[in-house]
């Protein structure tokens, strides 16, 4: 095939992409390509088939694939072209990106501003250091999300959850729903890692036990998984010698996070930031690679996609503008720093004039009331809580920012009981 | 399975039974290999180091130290025409005193005694300069230029991938169960497995932490195995250019020989313990062996980061009491040969065992079986193409020439669906055996991505539901059935 | 009748708010704990009927996946939901299959629709 050229190539098509897509057009880029290595666009979302999208967006609550599809719809509208089967599997320093497609096979894709929005991948039981056996039935819980709910396999009979993450809650009440039986839900934290609501909707409604600060020590069984042992784990989360308890089960799902994918980023020399795991940004999404943009998951973790997709618009539409060279140049620049109870936050930078809002995550849950806030004096809401598992947004004003003496040249956030 | 006859039975295809069974290959013989497991390498040959040493380690005089460095010069021949992944890198014994001074003086004479070339002792000083990682308690270094690392999945199919293109049969998930004997007891007629009998005149015993067991067999109880395991952590190819030799330590009271080493597709080995244990199958790993690995590494390369481990496992020595290889023709029963007890370094010296054998077979065992080269006898074989390896402009044209490269199936290692139709065609049958063929599922998502896609294309390709594909066999069933028929299964 | 107080977590938005609910019988007298009116109407229904929106799938024949995402277009009774899990399990729908069209009509006569909530093409002839 051919290479192609383009004003703004942006590589997946989950939220991030499909709505930077249509922020690029919307900005006024003539050629906006959008590469998806699955065979249909959407994203994890594809899978993602209970209600929980779309009440930002839309003011409506969707699943997942519906929530994509109006999504796609206005990606159509406005001209954004995709290509799927498409796997990007190289990407240069400039950007440019080496595409694989089993129709066109391996082509060069040149583009005046890339945005990148591949999601992130779940952490395995390895990079947890479960010791044990290694038999079959011990999947990440969106690998199980995607047998049943597009394979149309179940995963097990008898299934331990181990993590509080929302996707090993909804999977808990999905295997419930199929006919199947969770023995209970175990987190190594002494709070919850999912939301709320889906503590309630997705255990309590079923009776499902939900551990706190209780882990998986080990794994059993050769060929099949036969149970696990269990035991509660001291403040620094050691495991409490005494507590073990075996669990008899044939399937074992990992919820316990998930990381930014950003292979392709590291080979283009785009700057990973430690804690979160994705590009550092500026208030653009713009890495350090200037012509390199990145929205989503592929930066920060959301728990929302509607933010996510808001994120996407943003990118899309600064990646248009960069890629006409009409990209505000930096004025000057402010680095963000993350306080006390700050666990990862986003962007990173500040080098514009305009207003910027920065998403943050805390370290550890406040349940009452709390104010989240920038020094110096530049932001202060009070909330009722702060929880790990819920980002937070944080509002700062272009005028404020400008307003700071030329000697400030960072700003701090944090959470914090009032 | 009906009964068969051969001229040799080969039980066991761990690294000693697959490069035995090549050199058999090339003689007008008829040969099978047996083995209980359902994808290979499954044993010791599956879960090790994959250093393939230099040979200063062994005594002068023992069978090791004899077998080695051949073993080591074999494998760098061999490398191109099995098409193998094999990779120089060297490798150092690291010493933190005088007391280790001494000692790495020993390894040197010792190894020089075996033949091993370019050894050297350097200080602590010229490590660093080579490998900035290293501990700065590093005082001195024995640097061995010829130790290598190699890919041991690739080496045990490359030789018996090979045999197969010889002729040889390979008979997978049959297990031994009993030697067959003349009626005096005097000669080897064959074996019965669970799959039915293979007659032969020759049956050879490389069964690995189950030899001293299958040596009973045949009335030879003079060894026994003792399993020795050993825990490793794989750690991600981001931080596989801490090292770019193979690292060890000098013994010390407390622990001995965790090592350091980059492995042939340069993820970071660290291990492995060394803890002796009844079972002959237990390779589950443990709280306190893991914690021990990292310590061990972390005395080596300091700055070794937890988070980056993908996964752990562990393999079972086969230590035998006699502490040296078993390799010999039984006078009795007359037909039964011992590779037996072949631990650490096994796997090096497997190809030289190979070769010794079927020297000591001819010499032994004429009356029984003749060795008439094969003509037609084929050196070399391919592996299936490593897409992630090649240039830009090759996978371009692979991708043309069969759209299947172009899909990516497994993003980590970037192994396309080519690659896993090819190795189903070639024998893989399980999901283990994908990963073993093409390392889809082995790089930091540990198939979490390409699980359910290798699944599909087993199916596909075997013509079965995806509820019948297994793991690694037996009762690993990878999935438990359909949805929606979930609810109706215990009608009808 | 005497007066009981309830906790729940409030499901109708990710906030998810603790609830204490007091009530007598069915009826609601109180509730505290709520940031918005949902958390009201939310305790109200949860005491009276609790429903739940139900997601799940639905075979197809000669799609490209083997399962269509199906719901219910409204909330279904709490109760009904395995009933209702049961019966959609033992549908087959023809490929191809629209977003939004109707796979099951009053779902065990709850008067609820079951939707297909994704467009799911016929499987491409193989070449
Ligand atoms: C299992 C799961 C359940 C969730 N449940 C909820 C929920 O209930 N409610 C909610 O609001 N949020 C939920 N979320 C969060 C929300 O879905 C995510 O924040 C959102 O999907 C992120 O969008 P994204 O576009 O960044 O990534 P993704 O949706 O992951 O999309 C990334 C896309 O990039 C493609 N891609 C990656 N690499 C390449 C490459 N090299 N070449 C080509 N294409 C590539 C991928 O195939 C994929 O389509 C869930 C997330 C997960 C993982
Ligand atoms: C932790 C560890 C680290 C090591 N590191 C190194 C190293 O770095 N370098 C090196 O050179 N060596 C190393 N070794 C040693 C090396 O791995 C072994 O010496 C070598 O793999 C032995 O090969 P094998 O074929 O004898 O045994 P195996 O690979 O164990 O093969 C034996 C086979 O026999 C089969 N079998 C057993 N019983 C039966 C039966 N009844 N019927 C049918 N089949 C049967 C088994 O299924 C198995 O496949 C290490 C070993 C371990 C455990
Ligand atoms: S009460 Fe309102 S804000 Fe609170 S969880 Fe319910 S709907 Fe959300």
């Amino acid at each position: 095939m051919a290479d192609m050229q383009v004003d703004v190539a942006i590589i997946g098509a989950g939220p991030a992409g499909v709505a930077a897509g249509i922020g690029a057009r919307e900005a006024g880029a003539e050629d906006v390509l959008v590469l998806e290595r699955d065979w249909d666009l959407g994203g994890i979302l594809q899978q993602c088939i209970h209600p929980g999208f779309g009440l930002h967006a839309f003011k409506e609550e969707l699943t997942g694939p519906e929530y994509m599809h109006r999504w796609i719809e206005r990606a159509h509208k406005a001209g954004v072209a995709f290509l799927t089967n498409s796997m990007v599997f190289k990407m240069e320093s400039d950007g440019s990106l080496w595409v694989m497609n089993p129709e066109k096979g391996v082509f060069h894709v040149t583009a005046k501003a890339t945005v990148l929005a591949m999601g992130c991948r779940e952490r395995p039981l390895g990079a947890i250091n479960v010791p044990g056996s290694r038999p079959s039935g011990i999947f990440t819980a969106g690998t199980a999300q995607r047998f049943v709910n597009m394979e149309g396999y179940m995963p097990g009979h008898r299934t331990v959850i181990l993590g509080s993450g929302d996707i090993g809650l909804i999977m808990a009440r999905r295997l419930v729903w199929e006919g199947a039986r969770v023995e209970g839900v175990f987190e190594l934290m002494p709070w919850a890692g999912g939301l709320r609501r889906n503590i309630a909707q997705c255990l309590n409604d079923y009776g499902i036990p939900f551990y706190l600060s209780q882990t998986v020590i080990q794994v059993h069984g050769r060929d099949r998984l036969e149970g696990v042992t269990v035991a509660g784990v001291d403040e620094k989360r050691r495991p409490v010698a005494g507590t073990e308890r075996y669990i008899a089960c044939d399937c074992l799902l990992l919820a316990v996070g998930l990381i930014p994918e950003n292979e392709l980023s590291r080979m283009a020399g785009v700057d990973i930031h430690a804690a979160t795991g994705g590009p550092v940004l500026n208030e653009f999404y713009q890495t350090s690679r200037p012509s390199i943009f990145a929205a989503g998951n592929v930066v920060i973790v959301y728990d929302l996609a509607d933010w996510v997709s808001q994120e996407g618009v943003a990118a899309g539409r600064n990646a248009a503008l960069y890629a006409a060279g009409i990209l505000e140049k930096p004025v000057r620049r402010i680095e963000v720093r993350g306080g006390r109870n700050v666990r990862l936050f986003s962007p990173q930078n500040i080098v514009g004039s305009g207003d910027v809002t920065v998403y943050f995550r805390v370290l550890r849950p406040i349940e009452k009331r709390c104010r989240i806030f920038a020094e110096p004096g530049l932001f202060e809401r009070r909330q009722r809580y702060v929880r790990p598992g819920e980002m937070n947004e944080i509002h700062l004003k272009g005028a404020a920012l400008q307003a700071l003496p030329e000697t400030v040249t960072t700003i701090t956030l944090d959470a914090e009981e009032v | 399975m009906t009964d068969k006859t051969f001229d040799i039975v080969i039980v066991g295809a761990g690294i000693v039974g697959a490069t035995l069974a090549r050199e058999l290959s090339a003689y007008s013989l008829r040969v099978a290999v047996i083995d209980k497991a359902s994808d290979i390498p499954s044993g010791a040959s599956r879960a090790n180091s994959a250093m393939i040493h230099a040979g200063y380690d062994d005594q002068p005089g023992t069978i090791k130290a004899d077998f080695c460095p051949i073993g080591n010069r074999l494998y760098h021949e061999l490398a191109a025409p099995l098409d193998f992944t094999l990779k120089e890198c060297g490798s150092y014994v690291c010493g933190f005193d005088d007391d280790d001074r001494i000692h790495l003086e020993k390894l040197l004479e010792q190894g020089r005694a075996n033949r091993v070339p370019g050894l050297e002792i350097i200080s602590g000083e010229t490590l660093r300069r080579r490998e900035p990682y290293a501990s700065g308690d590093i005082t001195h270094a024995l640097r061995a230029p010829t130790g290598a690392v190699i890919n041991n999945f690739e080496a045990v199919l490359a030789f018996i991938d090979n045999a197969q293109q010889n002729g040889v049969e390979l008979f997978l998930e049959t297990e031994l169960k009993d030697l067959l004997l003349s009626a005096d007891g005097a000669e080897v007629v064959g074996v019965a497995t669970n799959r039915g009998r293979l007659f032969a005149p020759v049956v050879v015993n490389a069964a690995g932490v189950y030899s001293d067991l299958v040596a009973r067999m045949a009335g030879d109880d003079s060894f026994f195995i003792r399993p020795t395991r050993g825990e490793y952590y794989i750690m991600d190819k981001r931080i596989g250019s801490l090292v770019n030799s193979f690292f060890f330590a000098c013994p010390t009271p407390k622990g001995k020989g965790i090592t350091v080493a980059p492995t042939a597709e340069n993820n970071l080995l660290i291990g492995p313990t060394s803890i002796v244990q009844p079972g002959r199958d237990d390779t589950s790993t443990t709280a306190d062996g893991l914690a021990e690995v990292i310590d061990g590494a972390r005395r080596l390369i300091p700055s070794i980061p937890l988070n980056m481990a993908i996964t752990a496992f562990s393999g079972l020595r086969a230590n035998p009491d006699t502490k040296d290889f078993i390799v010999n023709v039984l006078e009795r029963p007359l037909g039964f040969v011992n590779a037996a007890g072949i631990k650490s370094p096994g796997f090096t010296s497997a190809p030289a065992i190979a070769c010794h054998l079927v020297e000591l077979m001819k010499d032994r065992l004429a009356k029984r079986i003749s060795f008439i080269p094969d003509p037609t006898f084929i050196p070399e074989r391919k592996h299936t193409p490593r897409f992630e390896m090649l240039s830009l402009e090759e996978k371009r044209r692979l991708a043309e020439a069969d759209p299947r490269y172009a899909q990516i199936v497994c993003r980590c290692e970037m192994v396309t669906e080519g690659q896993i139709v090819e190795a189903i065609t070639r024998g893989a049958r399980t999901v283990a055996a994908v990963k073993i063929w093409t390392r889809a599922g082995a790089g930091r998502c540990q198939g979490g991505f390409c699980g359910p896609r290798v699944v599909d294309i087993l199916a596909r390709e075997l013509g079965v539901s995806c509820e019948e594909i297994t793991r690694h066999g037996g009762h690993s069933r990878y999935l438990v059935g359909k949805t929606k028929d979930y609810w109706f299964r215990g009608e009808n | 009748m005497e007066e009981r107080v309830l906790s729940m977590i409030c499901v109708s938005c990710p906030v998810g708010c603790d609830l204490r609910v007091r009530v007598q019988g069915k009826k609601v007298l109180d509730v505290e704990g709520h940031s918005c009116p949902r958390g009201i109407d939310f305790a109200e229904a949860e005491v009276a009927n609790p429903t739940r929106v139900f997601a799940t799938t639905v075979r197809v024949s000669g799609g490209k996946l083997p399962v269509c995402p199906v719901r219910s277009r409204q909330a279904v009774p709490k109760e009904r939901l395995f009933d209702i899990s049961k019966e959609v399990a033992r549908l087959v729908v023809p490929a191809p299959v629209d977003i939004g069209q109707v796979i099951l009509p009053d779902v065990c006569g709850t008067g609820v629709d079951i939707v297909a909530t994704r467009d799911l093409k016929a499987k491409e002839e193989s070449a």
